[in-house]
Protein backbone atom coordinates (compact mmCIF):
# COMPACT_ATOMS: atom_id res chain seq x y z
CA UNK A 1 0.00 0.00 0.00
CA UNK A 2 1.27 3.36 -1.02
CA UNK A 3 1.73 5.92 1.64
CA UNK A 4 -0.90 8.06 -0.71
CA UNK A 5 -3.44 5.14 -0.07
CA UNK A 6 -2.78 4.89 3.57
CA UNK A 7 -3.14 8.69 4.24
CA UNK A 8 -6.26 8.26 2.32
CA UNK A 9 -7.37 5.70 4.79
CA UNK A 10 -6.47 7.86 8.03
CA UNK A 11 -8.99 10.74 6.47
CA UNK A 12 -11.49 8.17 5.71
CA UNK A 13 -11.83 6.75 9.34
CA UNK A 14 -11.18 9.70 10.87
CA UNK A 15 -13.49 12.40 12.80
CA UNK A 16 -11.74 15.33 11.26
CA UNK A 17 -9.90 16.60 14.72
CA UNK A 18 -6.46 14.58 14.75
CA UNK A 19 -4.43 15.89 11.57
CA UNK A 20 -2.87 12.29 9.66
CA UNK A 21 1.23 11.37 10.12
CA UNK A 22 2.55 13.67 8.29
CA UNK A 23 4.11 11.35 5.32
CA UNK A 24 5.72 12.88 2.23
CA UNK A 25 7.76 12.68 -0.59
CA UNK A 26 9.18 14.76 -3.30
CA UNK A 27 5.98 13.58 -5.60
CA UNK A 28 3.06 14.52 -3.22
CA UNK A 29 1.44 17.21 -0.53
CA UNK A 30 -1.52 17.63 1.08
CA UNK A 31 -5.16 18.30 0.15
CA UNK A 32 -7.07 19.00 3.85
CA UNK A 33 -5.29 15.62 5.46
CA UNK A 34 -5.44 13.58 2.27
CA UNK A 35 -1.86 12.61 0.94
CA UNK A 36 -2.25 13.43 -3.17
CA UNK A 37 -0.04 13.86 -6.24
CA UNK A 38 1.21 17.16 -6.51
CA UNK A 39 0.07 17.36 -10.10
CA UNK A 40 -3.65 17.06 -8.77
CA UNK A 41 -3.91 19.46 -6.00
CA UNK A 42 -4.10 22.46 -8.31
CA UNK A 43 -7.53 21.15 -9.74
CA UNK A 44 -8.55 19.84 -6.74
CA UNK A 45 -8.15 23.69 -4.95
CA UNK A 46 -9.56 24.68 -8.18
CA UNK A 47 -12.84 22.61 -7.52
CA UNK A 48 -13.01 23.90 -4.23
CA UNK A 49 -12.85 27.92 -4.73
CA UNK A 50 -14.76 27.21 -8.67
CA UNK A 51 -17.30 25.76 -5.59
CA UNK A 52 -17.45 28.77 -3.42
CA UNK A 53 -16.73 31.74 -5.41
CA UNK A 54 -19.97 32.95 -5.50
CA UNK A 55 -21.02 32.66 -1.68
CA UNK A 56 -16.61 33.49 -0.45
CA UNK A 57 -17.85 36.92 0.51
CA UNK A 58 -21.19 36.05 2.46
CA UNK A 59 -19.17 32.57 3.90
CA UNK A 60 -16.09 34.67 5.11
CA UNK A 61 -18.00 37.00 7.24
CA UNK A 62 -20.24 34.19 8.76
CA UNK A 63 -17.32 32.20 9.45
CA UNK A 64 -15.06 34.49 10.92
CA UNK A 65 -18.27 36.63 12.45
CA UNK A 66 -16.76 39.53 9.78
CA UNK A 67 -13.57 39.59 12.04
CA UNK A 68 -11.99 38.68 9.04
CA UNK A 69 -12.23 42.92 8.35
CA UNK A 70 -10.05 43.49 10.95
CA UNK A 71 -7.27 41.17 9.69
CA UNK A 72 -7.24 43.01 6.47
CA UNK A 73 -7.09 46.20 7.65
CA UNK A 74 -4.06 44.88 10.17
CA UNK A 75 -2.75 43.84 7.15
CA UNK A 76 -2.90 47.48 5.09
CA UNK A 77 -1.72 49.20 8.31
CA UNK A 78 1.53 47.12 8.45
CA UNK A 79 2.24 46.99 4.88
CA UNK A 80 3.16 50.83 5.00
CA UNK A 81 1.62 51.55 1.32
CA UNK A 82 2.32 55.16 -0.30
CA UNK A 83 1.40 56.77 -3.23
CA UNK A 84 2.61 55.42 -6.30
CA UNK A 85 3.42 52.10 -4.56
CA UNK A 86 2.95 48.69 -6.80
CA UNK A 87 1.17 46.45 -5.00
CA UNK A 88 0.51 42.28 -5.77
CA UNK A 89 -2.25 41.34 -4.39
CA UNK A 90 -1.55 37.20 -4.95
CA UNK A 91 -4.32 34.53 -4.12
CA UNK A 92 -6.42 38.11 -3.79
CA UNK A 93 -9.56 36.27 -4.18
CA UNK A 94 -12.60 38.77 -3.95
CA UNK A 95 -10.67 41.51 -3.92
CA UNK A 96 -10.74 42.73 -0.34
CA UNK A 97 -7.27 44.10 -0.04
CA UNK A 98 -6.97 45.48 -3.45
CA UNK A 99 -10.19 47.67 -2.77
CA UNK A 100 -8.04 49.62 -0.35
CA UNK A 101 -4.86 49.04 -1.96
CA UNK A 102 -6.32 50.89 -5.12
CA UNK A 103 -7.45 53.78 -3.13
CA UNK A 104 -3.95 54.27 -1.36
CA UNK A 105 -2.07 54.08 -4.05
CA UNK A 106 -3.36 56.56 -6.05
CA UNK A 107 -3.55 57.22 -9.87
CA UNK A 108 0.43 56.91 -10.26
CA UNK A 109 0.42 53.49 -8.14
CA UNK A 110 -0.94 50.26 -9.64
CA UNK A 111 -2.47 47.50 -8.14
CA UNK A 112 -2.05 43.46 -9.24
CA UNK A 113 -4.49 41.54 -8.47
CA UNK A 114 -3.92 37.86 -9.06
CA UNK A 115 -5.39 34.66 -8.42
CA UNK A 116 -5.19 31.10 -9.82
CA UNK A 117 -8.23 30.49 -10.10
CA UNK A 118 -10.79 32.57 -12.50
CA UNK A 119 -13.84 32.12 -10.68
CA UNK A 120 -12.68 33.73 -7.85
CA UNK A 121 -10.61 36.56 -10.33
CA UNK A 122 -14.22 37.09 -12.09
CA UNK A 123 -16.05 37.54 -9.07
CA UNK A 124 -13.53 40.44 -7.70
CA UNK A 125 -13.47 42.09 -10.90
CA UNK A 126 -16.91 42.44 -10.92
CA UNK A 127 -17.01 43.34 -7.57
CA UNK A 128 -14.60 46.00 -7.44
CA UNK A 129 -15.50 47.44 -10.96
CA UNK A 130 -19.16 47.83 -9.16
CA UNK A 131 -17.50 49.93 -6.97
CA UNK A 132 -15.77 52.54 -9.29
CA UNK A 133 -12.44 51.01 -8.94
CA UNK A 134 -11.25 50.41 -12.04
CA UNK A 135 -8.11 53.11 -12.95
CA UNK A 136 -5.24 51.62 -11.13
CA UNK A 137 -6.39 47.63 -10.96
CA UNK A 138 -5.42 44.91 -13.54
CA UNK A 139 -5.86 41.19 -13.02
CA UNK A 140 -3.97 38.36 -13.95
CA UNK A 141 -4.70 34.99 -13.38
CA UNK A 142 -1.43 33.12 -12.23
CA UNK A 143 -0.12 30.22 -10.19
CA UNK A 144 2.14 31.64 -7.04
CA UNK A 145 5.03 29.86 -7.82
CA UNK A 146 5.68 30.79 -11.68
CA UNK A 147 4.40 34.43 -11.20
CA UNK A 148 4.53 35.91 -14.63
CA UNK A 149 6.06 39.24 -13.82
CA UNK A 150 9.62 40.77 -14.21
CA UNK A 151 12.26 40.35 -11.48
CA UNK A 152 12.07 43.85 -9.26
CA UNK A 153 8.74 44.47 -10.03
CA UNK A 154 6.41 45.16 -7.11
CA UNK A 155 6.97 47.72 -3.68
CA UNK A 156 4.46 44.99 -1.65
CA UNK A 157 3.25 41.54 -2.13
CA UNK A 158 0.88 40.35 0.07
CA UNK A 159 -1.18 37.03 0.14
CA UNK A 160 -3.94 36.54 2.66
CA UNK A 161 -5.11 33.34 3.36
CA UNK A 162 -3.78 31.95 -0.06
CA UNK A 163 -0.38 30.18 1.02
CA UNK A 164 -1.61 27.46 2.49
CA UNK A 165 -3.35 26.28 -0.67
CA UNK A 166 -0.42 26.48 -2.78
CA UNK A 167 1.15 22.86 -3.94
CA UNK A 168 4.78 24.03 -3.19
CA UNK A 169 5.30 27.08 -0.82
CA UNK A 170 8.76 27.14 -0.97
CA UNK A 171 8.51 27.83 -4.39
CA UNK A 172 5.61 30.26 -4.23
CA UNK A 173 7.96 32.39 -1.63
CA UNK A 174 10.89 32.13 -4.04
CA UNK A 175 8.70 33.54 -6.72
CA UNK A 176 7.49 36.29 -4.70
CA UNK A 177 11.22 37.51 -3.44
CA UNK A 178 12.36 37.43 -7.19
CA UNK A 179 9.16 39.56 -7.98
CA UNK A 180 9.87 42.15 -5.55
CA UNK A 181 11.97 45.26 -5.59
CA UNK A 182 14.99 45.46 -3.17
CA UNK A 183 13.80 47.15 -0.20
CA UNK A 184 10.02 45.72 -1.08
CA UNK A 185 7.83 43.58 1.22
CA UNK A 186 5.63 40.37 1.85
CA UNK A 187 2.61 40.35 3.83
CA UNK A 188 1.22 36.45 4.60
CA UNK A 189 -1.78 36.79 6.12
CA UNK A 190 -2.63 33.02 7.15
CA UNK A 191 -4.21 30.78 9.88
CA UNK A 192 -2.23 29.41 12.23
CA UNK A 193 -2.08 28.14 15.40
CA UNK A 194 -3.50 29.71 18.50
CA UNK A 195 -1.30 30.15 21.56
CA UNK A 196 -3.67 28.78 23.75
CA UNK A 197 -4.59 25.00 24.25
CA UNK A 198 -8.25 25.85 25.33
CA UNK A 199 -8.50 28.39 22.05
CA UNK A 200 -7.12 25.72 20.23
CA UNK A 201 -9.51 23.22 21.51
CA UNK A 202 -12.49 25.52 20.94
CA UNK A 203 -11.23 26.62 17.58
CA UNK A 204 -10.75 22.89 16.61
CA UNK A 205 -15.03 22.21 17.56
CA UNK A 206 -15.79 25.02 15.60
CA UNK A 207 -14.06 24.03 12.61
CA UNK A 208 -14.66 20.58 12.79
CA UNK A 209 -18.21 20.72 13.34
CA UNK A 210 -19.75 23.80 12.76
CA UNK A 211 -18.19 25.15 9.88
CA UNK A 212 -18.87 22.38 7.77
CA UNK A 213 -22.13 22.32 8.38
CA UNK A 214 -22.39 26.15 7.96
CA UNK A 215 -21.01 26.13 4.14
CA UNK A 216 -23.53 23.22 3.67
CA UNK A 217 -26.37 25.30 4.68
CA UNK A 218 -24.73 28.31 3.07
CA UNK A 219 -22.67 27.91 0.15
CA UNK A 220 -24.25 24.18 -0.39
CA UNK A 221 -21.21 22.19 -0.01
CA UNK A 222 -19.61 21.27 3.06
CA UNK A 223 -16.76 19.25 1.73
CA UNK A 224 -15.45 22.33 0.84
CA UNK A 225 -15.59 23.83 4.11
CA UNK A 226 -14.07 20.64 5.41
CA UNK A 227 -11.22 20.91 3.18
CA UNK A 228 -11.35 24.42 4.61
CA UNK A 229 -10.84 23.01 8.13
CA UNK A 230 -8.25 20.55 7.53
CA UNK A 231 -6.00 22.42 5.11
CA UNK A 232 -5.32 25.26 8.07
CA UNK A 233 -4.20 22.76 10.34
CA UNK A 234 -1.97 21.05 7.96
CA UNK A 235 -0.21 24.29 7.58
CA UNK A 236 3.10 25.35 8.90
CA UNK A 237 3.09 26.85 11.80
CA UNK A 238 4.36 30.79 12.85
CA UNK A 239 7.87 29.71 13.25
CA UNK A 240 7.70 27.09 10.64
CA UNK A 241 6.32 29.77 8.08
CA UNK A 242 8.67 32.21 9.43
CA UNK A 243 12.16 29.80 8.87
CA UNK A 244 10.28 29.07 5.01
CA UNK A 245 10.45 32.80 4.27
CA UNK A 246 13.98 33.45 5.49
CA UNK A 247 15.09 29.86 3.87
CA UNK A 248 13.31 31.64 0.78
CA UNK A 249 15.98 34.89 1.13
CA UNK A 250 13.59 37.27 3.05
CA UNK A 251 14.94 39.58 6.21
CA UNK A 252 13.75 41.02 9.10
CA UNK A 253 11.19 38.50 9.21
CA UNK A 254 8.39 38.93 11.39
CA UNK A 255 5.09 37.49 12.82
CA UNK A 256 2.32 39.31 14.43
CA UNK A 257 -0.19 36.49 16.32
CA UNK A 258 -3.88 37.84 15.35
CA UNK A 259 -7.36 36.77 17.63
CA UNK A 260 -5.00 34.59 20.25
CA UNK A 261 -2.76 33.13 16.94
CA UNK A 262 -5.80 32.03 14.82
CA UNK A 263 -4.71 33.99 12.46
CA UNK A 264 -0.72 35.34 12.35
CA UNK A 265 0.36 38.14 10.00
CA UNK A 266 3.89 37.52 8.88
CA UNK A 267 5.71 40.17 7.10
CA UNK A 268 9.43 40.12 5.20
CA UNK A 269 11.71 42.16 3.52
CA UNK A 270 13.74 41.88 0.28
CA UNK A 271 17.49 44.09 0.63
CA UNK B 1 1.62 49.76 27.38
CA UNK B 2 -0.14 46.87 28.95
CA UNK B 3 -3.41 49.01 27.66
CA UNK B 4 -1.54 49.16 24.20
CA UNK B 5 -1.01 45.55 24.05
CA UNK B 6 -4.94 44.60 24.86
CA UNK B 7 -5.87 47.26 22.38
CA UNK B 8 -3.92 45.78 19.72
CA UNK B 9 -4.70 42.31 20.64
CA UNK B 10 -8.38 43.03 20.39
CA UNK B 11 -7.74 45.03 17.46
CA UNK B 12 -9.20 48.30 18.64
CA UNK B 13 -7.26 50.53 16.30
CA UNK B 14 -9.09 48.22 13.54
CA UNK B 15 -12.47 48.35 14.99
CA UNK B 16 -12.18 52.18 15.62
CA UNK B 17 -10.77 53.13 12.15
CA UNK B 18 -13.66 50.94 10.44
CA UNK B 19 -15.90 52.84 12.23
CA UNK B 20 -14.91 55.66 11.39
CA UNK B 21 -14.80 55.26 7.64
CA UNK B 22 -17.99 53.83 7.71
CA UNK B 23 -19.63 56.67 9.38
CA UNK B 24 -17.71 59.75 7.51
CA UNK B 25 -18.36 58.03 4.27
CA UNK B 26 -21.96 57.84 5.18
CA UNK B 27 -22.03 60.91 6.46
CA UNK B 28 -21.06 62.35 2.78
CA UNK B 29 -23.58 60.23 1.24
CA UNK B 30 -26.59 62.14 3.39
CA UNK B 31 -24.84 65.50 2.51
CA UNK B 32 -27.15 68.16 1.38
CA UNK B 33 -24.96 70.77 0.56
CA UNK B 34 -24.28 70.63 -2.70
CA UNK B 35 -20.92 73.07 -2.53
CA UNK B 36 -19.14 70.83 -0.83
CA UNK B 37 -16.50 69.01 -2.89
CA UNK B 38 -13.25 66.83 -2.03
CA UNK B 39 -11.67 67.49 -5.05
CA UNK B 40 -9.40 69.71 -3.56
CA UNK B 41 -8.23 67.09 -0.93
CA UNK B 42 -8.07 64.17 -3.48
CA UNK B 43 -4.92 61.75 -2.67
CA UNK B 44 -4.54 63.61 -0.01
CA UNK B 45 -3.77 62.27 3.80
CA UNK B 46 -4.14 64.27 7.12
CA UNK B 47 -2.76 62.39 10.28
CA UNK B 48 -4.32 62.80 13.82
CA UNK B 49 -1.88 61.97 16.75
CA UNK B 50 -3.78 61.97 19.84
CA UNK B 51 -2.71 62.08 23.14
CA UNK B 52 -5.72 59.60 24.03
CA UNK B 53 -5.16 56.95 21.41
CA UNK B 54 -1.53 55.01 21.39
CA UNK B 55 -2.27 54.71 17.45
CA UNK B 56 -2.69 57.56 14.50
CA UNK B 57 -5.76 57.87 12.73
CA UNK B 58 -5.23 58.76 8.74
CA UNK B 59 -7.73 60.31 6.73
CA UNK B 60 -7.33 60.01 2.70
CA UNK B 61 -9.51 60.57 0.27
CA UNK B 62 -9.74 58.49 -2.68
CA UNK B 63 -10.11 59.35 -6.26
CA UNK B 64 -13.65 57.88 -5.73
CA UNK B 65 -14.53 60.56 -3.45
CA UNK B 66 -14.38 57.99 -0.24
CA UNK B 67 -12.65 58.79 2.69
CA UNK B 68 -9.80 55.97 3.28
CA UNK B 69 -9.38 55.63 7.19
CA UNK B 70 -6.20 54.06 8.29
CA UNK B 71 -3.27 53.84 10.99
CA UNK B 72 -0.83 54.27 7.95
CA UNK B 73 1.71 57.23 8.96
CA UNK B 74 3.72 56.88 5.91
CA UNK B 75 1.84 59.19 3.51
CA UNK B 76 0.92 62.02 5.29
CA UNK B 77 0.66 65.19 3.97
CA UNK B 78 -0.24 66.62 7.08
CA UNK B 79 0.55 65.35 10.61
CA UNK B 80 -1.36 66.82 13.92
CA UNK B 81 0.05 65.89 16.49
CA UNK B 82 -2.94 66.86 20.04
CA UNK B 83 -5.29 65.98 22.50
CA UNK B 84 -9.16 65.51 22.29
CA UNK B 85 -9.37 68.84 24.52
CA UNK B 86 -7.63 70.57 22.29
CA UNK B 87 -8.86 70.11 18.97
CA UNK B 88 -12.39 71.07 20.89
CA UNK B 89 -10.41 74.51 21.63
CA UNK B 90 -9.37 74.54 18.24
CA UNK B 91 -12.47 74.56 16.64
CA UNK B 92 -13.79 77.36 19.21
CA UNK B 93 -11.46 79.47 19.27
CA UNK B 94 -9.03 79.01 15.83
CA UNK B 95 -6.20 79.95 17.88
CA UNK B 96 -3.62 77.82 16.20
CA UNK B 97 -0.60 79.80 16.86
CA UNK B 98 -1.00 80.16 20.27
CA UNK B 99 -1.58 77.01 21.15
CA UNK B 100 1.58 75.75 19.19
CA UNK B 101 2.83 78.18 21.01
CA UNK B 102 1.74 76.67 23.88
CA UNK B 103 2.81 73.08 22.96
CA UNK B 104 -0.70 72.14 22.74
CA UNK B 105 -0.48 71.56 19.08
CA UNK B 106 2.16 70.37 16.98
CA UNK B 107 1.62 70.36 12.89
CA UNK B 108 4.29 68.68 10.49
CA UNK B 109 3.62 68.79 6.64
CA UNK B 110 1.40 71.35 4.93
CA UNK B 111 -1.23 73.11 6.83
CA UNK B 112 -3.27 74.27 4.32
CA UNK B 113 -4.56 70.45 4.01
CA UNK B 114 -5.58 70.35 7.33
CA UNK B 115 -7.84 73.80 6.77
CA UNK B 116 -9.17 72.41 3.58
CA UNK B 117 -10.04 68.94 5.79
CA UNK B 118 -11.44 71.05 8.87
CA UNK B 119 -13.46 73.05 6.02
CA UNK B 120 -14.99 70.31 4.74
CA UNK B 121 -16.20 69.15 7.98
CA UNK B 122 -17.75 71.68 8.64
CA UNK B 123 -19.45 72.35 5.71
CA UNK B 124 -21.23 68.95 6.09
CA UNK B 125 -24.84 69.78 5.76
CA UNK B 126 -27.18 66.76 6.94
CA UNK B 127 -31.16 66.73 6.71
CA UNK B 128 -31.57 64.57 10.11
CA UNK B 129 -35.04 64.81 9.55
CA UNK B 130 -35.84 63.90 5.91
CA UNK B 131 -33.76 60.87 6.62
CA UNK B 132 -35.43 59.84 9.46
CA UNK B 133 -39.09 60.18 7.89
CA UNK B 134 -37.64 58.04 4.76
CA UNK B 135 -37.53 55.31 7.82
CA UNK B 136 -40.53 55.97 10.05
CA UNK B 137 -42.57 58.40 7.53
CA UNK B 138 -43.15 61.75 8.15
CA UNK B 139 -45.75 62.23 11.03
CA UNK B 140 -43.96 60.12 13.57
CA UNK B 141 -40.76 62.15 12.56
CA UNK B 142 -42.41 65.30 13.05
CA UNK B 143 -43.24 63.84 16.56
CA UNK B 144 -39.99 62.96 17.51
CA UNK B 145 -38.67 65.91 16.52
CA UNK B 146 -40.56 68.26 18.48
CA UNK B 147 -40.23 66.14 21.52
CA UNK B 148 -36.52 66.28 21.42
CA UNK B 149 -36.06 70.13 20.70
CA UNK B 150 -38.88 70.36 23.90
CA UNK B 151 -36.59 67.78 25.79
CA UNK B 152 -33.49 69.78 25.10
CA UNK B 153 -35.06 73.25 25.64
CA UNK B 154 -36.37 72.00 28.96
CA UNK B 155 -32.34 70.71 29.91
CA UNK B 156 -30.66 73.73 28.98
CA UNK B 157 -33.14 75.39 31.26
CA UNK B 158 -32.40 73.47 33.93
CA UNK B 159 -28.95 72.70 33.58
CA UNK B 160 -28.57 76.70 33.94
CA UNK B 161 -31.05 76.35 37.24
CA UNK B 162 -28.78 73.74 38.58
CA UNK B 163 -25.15 75.24 37.56
CA UNK B 164 -26.27 78.46 39.52
CA UNK B 165 -27.82 76.66 42.46
CA UNK B 166 -24.49 74.55 42.74
CA UNK B 167 -22.46 77.11 42.26
CA UNK B 168 -23.95 79.14 45.24
CA UNK B 169 -23.75 76.58 47.68
CA UNK B 170 -20.09 75.95 46.98
CA UNK B 171 -19.23 79.36 47.21
CA UNK B 172 -21.58 80.99 49.96
CA UNK B 173 -22.96 78.30 51.77
CA UNK B 174 -20.15 75.99 51.97
CA UNK B 175 -17.32 78.41 51.20
CA UNK B 176 -15.27 75.22 49.13
CA UNK B 177 -14.34 77.15 46.52
CA UNK B 178 -13.38 81.49 46.69
CA UNK B 179 -15.28 83.97 44.11
CA UNK B 180 -13.77 85.44 41.58
CA UNK B 181 -12.90 88.45 43.78
CA UNK B 182 -11.38 86.58 46.66
CA UNK B 183 -9.04 84.83 44.47
CA UNK B 184 -8.03 88.24 42.41
CA UNK B 185 -7.44 89.84 46.17
CA UNK B 186 -5.62 86.77 47.48
CA UNK B 187 -3.47 86.95 44.43
CA UNK B 188 -2.77 90.66 44.76
CA UNK B 189 -1.75 90.08 48.60
CA UNK B 190 0.50 87.39 47.55
CA UNK B 191 2.14 90.04 45.06
CA UNK B 192 2.27 92.41 47.58
CA UNK B 193 4.01 90.22 50.03
CA UNK B 194 6.68 89.32 47.16
CA UNK B 195 7.54 92.69 46.12
CA UNK B 196 8.17 93.52 50.30
CA UNK B 197 10.16 90.50 50.36
CA UNK B 198 12.27 91.30 47.25
CA UNK B 199 12.47 95.05 48.80
CA UNK B 200 14.23 93.52 52.19
CA UNK B 201 16.45 91.20 50.36
CA UNK B 202 17.77 93.99 48.34
CA UNK B 203 18.19 96.35 51.91
CA UNK B 204 19.70 93.22 53.27
CA UNK B 205 22.35 92.87 50.10
CA UNK B 206 23.34 96.59 50.26
CA UNK B 207 24.26 96.48 54.31
CA UNK B 208 26.04 93.56 53.52
CA UNK B 209 28.26 95.04 51.33
CA UNK B 210 28.20 98.58 53.45
CA UNK B 211 29.67 96.65 56.07
CA UNK B 212 32.29 94.67 54.07
CA UNK B 213 33.19 98.16 52.71
CA UNK B 214 33.89 99.30 56.26
CA UNK B 215 36.08 96.17 57.29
Amino acid sequence: MSSSDQNSQVNDSSVGQQAPVEVSDNSTTHFGYKTIEKDDKISMVAGVFHSVAKQYDVMNDLMSFGIHRLWKRFTIDASGVRPGNKVLDLAGGTGDLTAKFSQLVGRDGKVVLADINSSMLNVGRDKLRDKGLVQNIEYVQANAEYLPFEENTFDIVTIAFGLRNVTDKDKALRSIYSVLKPGGRLLVLEFSKPEHELLNKAYDFYSFNILPKMGELVAKDGDSYQYLAESIRMHPDQETLKGMMENAGFEQTTFKNLTGGVVALHKGYKF
Amino acid sequence: MLTNKIANELLLPQVLTAALELLINKALLLNVNKGLSLQKVSAKTLTLELAELAFPLSFTVSSQARVIVSSLTERSDCTISTSVSTLKKLKANQQVTQLIKQGELDVIGDVKIAQQFAEISQSLEIDWQSELAKHIGDVPTHKIVQFGNKITKNFGKHSTELQADVGEYIVHEKRLVATNGQVKHFNQQVADVSNKVDKINSRINTLFTRLSNKK
